[in-house]
């Protein structure tokens, strides 16, 4: 008790001294009259601090959910939620509450720098004006661009204003493209934009969806296909109040938590393997939508005991056949009247036939529930109860009226997103379109959606008359390796570290110049050390990012300070997949220190390469892109006043009477609900756009016989086959010690490159962990907590890559499998970032047996764990 | 006079945080302390494991053990049910800490600036938020509140003083719900007038069965839980920096 009384005095003393201090920073801070409570003293007019409401959108996750900051006399003290748009409505998750943390970093770069150390190791940079440091970068740039320009090479992590960056700027360059989506989602976008050609994954039609399967979906961490985690987790929310059932596939169940009704923990990389074996049963059930498939599908195709497809007439004017069930014979696909089978052997012109279908039919038959279990490693019931589950909710043949027009009611859906990024992505998604193709559940009313609105995109058939090319770019477009290639940057790595990339690749150049934008592929990217040795083979490197990312530190020449969310970008969708709408990021204030807007800084860019102006430069490219009308159209002649100038003609072209200033007060536009003629497959005018969709993949495998004529490996061409086919993990023939699977994972305080060294969020998720299943760590003597060595093994090489990293017990969790976050670490040298830990992409391989056909990134390895 | 309260329906909370967040932005709280807290639990084993989330705000007891063993009457119960600190009037003996059940309240060890996060003494920082720390700083906190007149928003969060959730008075008097509510992605927490049939947590309060923490401490508080429980055994998972 004394020692309170003692401290009670200090504090005596020390509340004087902060009352003095409260009437000083009251000077300062004040008292505000519009919020002054009950018996508050009046403020003093003079003083009276103003507060403002600005409207902005949050600028860390995917989905730039609407914000309003409030502001006190010029200074933002807080972002809420804004009420109006449809994505948030009001609500902001961990991360878009805690970027004003972010806004306010002294650790931000603050001015340009410019590298005055080796590169490889730990940066020492010196500061340097706009005008120096944009001339150095401009200066290299143009010296490759004048010698050859695909020496140039762009690259971006989440593009936050596409027309701006990767067409109006990669096109005024010249430069070669490359993206984050081989270590995102593309695998699966490449399945749908090949299977049913939207440019998306897959989502539910929650409003209407009765059976959910969460495949891998992060529900309570991560974002789900096209939107942020936060929009789905409402629309779940609303959902689950309706009474949707969800069944959750992942190794971990943390993700869904006790939002799925049922959990099965399915081993990792075996995904196929379960969707193929739905398949099956899904077949065997008779839930099939037989007038889907035949109208809409190529599943009544009769393909020959070659793999082609029996076709009538030559070149363009072939015709693909079918057996018409009334004339007994062939007949030209969609010829009006015919009614064709989708079972049975033909036989025409002596050549025996069959429906693609029928051909489906026996293919999955070896994929039994049994198989599927022991592959899956789950139980045999659950498998049998999913399949039970999708029969009982097709409801196949109902319709459903959405806003006075009738469509087909198919109540059953998948979301998957990130999980496609496997070895077997490609054809797993495929499958899993599959499964919902056979119900007839793709673009109905309560079935698998792709997109926001039912868009064909030009992969449908660009990906389906691939000219394999000998001489690929750098990341082996078109190649003989990667015929349908997500482009990805490890691959390029490995190619300019190749001894002798000509002839191995057919790659004749290495790449001198690149611009990073926003990405940080040493640490958001793998493999690691690929990516560095790759990486130091540029002979230039100038990054554009409001932090130092260990990329910029290895190998950064010149960094541009980007501002964070105080700048205009855009334009950007807010719609939640029923209301349209519209926005655009305003800035809630200046960038600080001498940070530019993106935007700003490719304008100070281009002018300074010569690119700006004139036709094909980037304000012309950005007139196009955006399709600007005439009476707006950007002058091409001159530089523009700055980002707003270019905003405000965008927003007066697209009929905003008040030009960007509609946004700066109102934010956001809603355009009404999203049509269902636009929305539903079924009903949109063709259907499906008038795509016919590829149950079987003729191309793909032509694509197999090209690879193999042209002297690949079979690890490259065994996965192009016309129906997706089982094959055991190229991982699984690592040596048995490596005894557990690697996966990895989004932790819903952290994305990408722009939230670890995020105080608030920080303080949320420490440090970095592996999650273990305790009967497991405890068998192999470890304890929770235990700092442990992971080590991972490439079947294809030997090589071993290791990580030091605590243990976190969980029961939630397979016990063959180790889990660990990602986005621990991402910035260099900043307080917070510091001494999280190793990125599980320390340990992931690329290239041969890890990547999947697509050239998309697989995230599984195998691991062993040894004493630290 | 309203009567104000919680509803938390943990079916639809996903354990975010994004409240936790909220609540240091707007009250401006300094390091490892969490006016609203929530906890990732974890029971059963595998493949029989449970995930589940609970957030914890101050429950404002209606019969607080904090206000009754208060000596200086610093910790009070307002008329419409906000249990709150006048930090002018606290002793810092943390007697309120050791009485209540549920953990929420944090004492102030040091001057709490120098728990603010980040390097505020940067000049350029300083030019930015006109030497203000921290840079979010809410001068809504600084004011005084109620009929009684009193400071209990937690400004300046004053070493040796104790601090806890208030509900986000200064926001509540303004008609607006405490950031935690407002912000929370899932619409989990609604907060208003239990007396209002036509309140949020009203309408909530009917949708779905509740229960209360400890119900059995006979404090009466003024959170409701809606939906799934968990085990008293439950093992707390993901935990983030504690205080040194």
């Amino acid at each position: 008790m004394m020692v309170l009384k003692v401290t009670r005095r200090d504090v005596l003393k020390v509340g004087a001294a902060a009352g003095a201090l409260t009437a000083a920073s009251s000077l300062f801070v004040g008292r505000m009259s519009t919020i002054r409570a009950v018996g508050a003293p009046k403020p003093d007019l003079q003083l009276t601090p103003v507060e403002e409401w600005v409207p902005t959108t949050c600028w860390i996750g995917k989905q730039d959910c609407g914000m309003l900051a409030r502001k006190i006399d010029g200074r933002v003290v807080k972002f809420e939620g804004h009420p109006a748009n449809p994505r948030n409505q009001g609500t902001l998750c961990p991360k878009g509450q805690g970027q004003i943390a972010a806004l306010y970093d002294p650790n931000r770069v603050k001015t340009p720098l410019v590298r005055t150390n080796a590169k490889g190791v730990q940066g020492k940079f010196r500061s340097a004006s706009w005008d120096e440091a944009l001339g150095i970068v401009a200066d290299r740039m143009n010296e490759v661009r004048k010698r050859d320009p695909r020496l140039l090479i762009w690259q971006k992590g989440r593009s936050k204003a596409k027309a701006f960056y990767d067409t109006a700027f990669v096109n005024a360059s010249g430069a070669t493209k490359l993206h984050h989506g081989a270590f995102c989602s593309d695998a699966g976008y490449r399945a749908l934009e090949y299977t049913v050609g939207t440019h998306a994954v897959m989502n539910p039609d929650f409003k209407h969806t009765n059976y959910l399967i969460s495949w891998g979906w992060n529900i309570t961490n991560a974002g789900g296909n096209k939107t942020c985690w936060l929009t789905w987790n409402q629309q779940l929310g609303e959902a689950k109040k309706r009474g949707i059932k969800v069944t959750h596939i992942d190794p971990r169940q943390r993700p869904a938590g006790p939002h799925a009704d049922e959990w099965v923990p399915i081993r990792p990389g075996t995904d196929l393997a379960l969707a193929l074996a739905l398949c099956n049963l899904v077949i065997k059930s008779g839930t099939i939508d037989e007038p889907y498939l035949k109208e809409f599908t190529n599943s009544a195709y009769l393909v020959k005991e070659d793999g082609t497809y029996l076709r009538k007439g030559e070149g363009d004017e072939a015709k693909e056949q079918v057996w018409d069930q009334a004339s007994i014979g062939p007949m030209d696909f969609g010829k009006y009247g015919n009614d064709p089978a989708l079972t049975g052997e033909y036989t025409v012109d002596g050549e025996k036939v069959k429906p693609a279908y029928q051909m489906f039919k026996e293919h999955v038959a070896q994929y039994t529930a049994e198989w599927a279990a022991d592959k899956c490693g789950v139980d045999v019931k659950q498998i049998l109860q999913i399949a039970k589950d999708l029969a009982d909710n097709a409801n196949i043949g109902a319709t459903h009226i959405v806003d006075g027009v009738e469509i087909p009611y198919r109540p059953v859906a998948i979301m998957t997103y990130h999980i496609s990024q496997t070895e077997l992505g490609f054809q797993q998604v495929r499958a899993q379109t599959m499964l919902m193709m056979l119900m007839g559940a793709m673009g109905a009313v309560g079935g698998t959606m792709s997109d926001f609105t039912w868009k064909i995109h030009k992969n449908f058939e660009g990906l389906d008359n691939i000219s394999i090319t000998d001489e690929p770019n750098i990341y082996l477009k078109n190649s003989k390796f990667y015929p349908i290639n997500s482009n990805n940057s490890s691959v390029v790595a490995q190619v300019m570290t190749d001894p002798d990339p000509k002839a191995n690749y057919g790659v004749d150049y290495t790449p001198e110049v690149c611009i990073i934008h926003m990405a940080n592929p040493m640490t958001s990217f793998l493999s690691q050390k690929d990516i560095y040795d790759g990486y130091m083979k540029f002979k230039f490197v100038a990054v554009i990012d409001p932090w130092m990312s260990h990329t910029a530190d290895l190998f950064a020449d010149v960094v541009l300070p980007a501002a964070t969310l105080e700048k205009y970008e855009g334009p950007i969708s807010a719609t939640d997949q029923y209301i349209g709408a519209q926005t655009l990021r305003v800035p809630p204030m200046d960038p600080l220190f001498e940070s530019r807007g993106d935007i700003q800084i490719y304008l100070d860019l281009c002018e300074k390469a010569g690119i700006l102006t004139g036709e094909g430069g980037y304000l012309d490219e950005i007139n196009k892109k955006l399709k600007i009308d005439d009476a707006n159209k950007i002058p091409i002649d001159r530089k523009p006043s700055g980002e707003r100038e270019l905003f405000d003609r965008w927003a007066k072209s697209e009929g905003y009477e008040k030009g960007v200033e509609f946004f700066e007060t109102e934010s956001v536009n809603i355009t009404g609900p999203v049509s269902p003629t636009k929305r539903y497959g079924y009903v949109t005018e063709p259907p499906f756009g008038g795509a016919i969709h590829r149950l079987y993949g003729e191309s793909l495998m032509g694509y197999q016989k090209q690879m193999k004529a042209l002297g690949v490996e079979k690890i490259y061409y065994q996965d192009y086959t016309a129906f997706p086919t089982w094959r055991d993990l190229t991982m699984n023939s690592s040596p048995s010690e490596y005894d557990m699977n690697l996966i990895s994972y989004h932790m819903i305080e952290f994305k990408q490159s722009r939230t670890s060294m995020i105080s608030v969020l920080a303080e949320l998720a420490p440090k970095q962990r592996a999650d273990i299943n305790p009967a497991k760590a405890k068998e192999m003597g470890f304890a929770d907590g235990d700092e442990v060595i992971v080590e991972s093994h490439n079947a294809v090489t030997g090589e071993t890559r290791r990580i030091t990293v605590p243990l976190h017990f969980t029961e939630a969790l397979r016990p063959d499998t180790l889990a660990i976050p990602h986005h621990y670490g991402e910035i260099a040298r900043h307080p917070n970032s510091t001494g999280q830990g190793d990125t599980p992409n320390a340990l992931f391989f690329t290239g041969k047996g890890y990547t999947a056909n697509t050239a998309d990134q697989s995230f599984h390895v195998k691991v062993r764990l040894l004493k630290a | 006079m309203p009567k104000y309260g919680m509803t938390i329906d943990l079916d639809r909370c996903t354990g975010c945080r994004a409240c936790m967040v909220a609540c240091k932005i707007e009250n401006n709280t300094s390091q490892t302390a969490f006016w609203m807290y929530v906890f990732r639990l974890e029971e059963g084993t595998f493949p029989d494991a449970k995930v589940s989330f609970l957030p914890r705000p101050c429950q404002h007891c209606d019969n607080a053990a904090c206000v009754k063993v208060c000596p200086v009457g610093a910790r009070y119960k307002r008329d419409d049910g906000i249990v709150a600190t006048d930090w002018d009037r606290c002793i810092g003996c943390r007697y309120c800490e050791v009485a209540c059940p549920y953990g929420v309240n944090y004492f102030n060890y040091k001057d709490p600036k120098k728990g603010q996060y980040m390097d505020w003494k940067d000049p350029d920082i300083q030019v930015a938020t006109a030497g203000v720390v921290p840079g979010w700083s809410n001068p809504d906190l600084d004011n005084k509140f109620g009929s009684e007149n009193r400071s209990i928003a937690g400004s300046n969060h004053i070493k040796g003083v104790m601090e806890k959730c208030t509900f986000c008075v200064q926001r509540v008097e303004k008609d607006m719900s405490p950031a935690c509510v407002d912000t929370c992605p899932t619409h989990a927490i609604q907060f208003g007038d239990l007396d209002d049939p036509n309140s949020a947590p009203s309408i909530a309060a009917r949708e779905k069965s509740g229960f209360k923490l400890l119900e059995d401490r006979n404090t009466q508080p003024r959170v409701t839980y809606l939906g799934s429980t968990f085990s008293p055994g439950a093992r707390e998972i993901e935990r983030p920096s504690v205080r040194e």
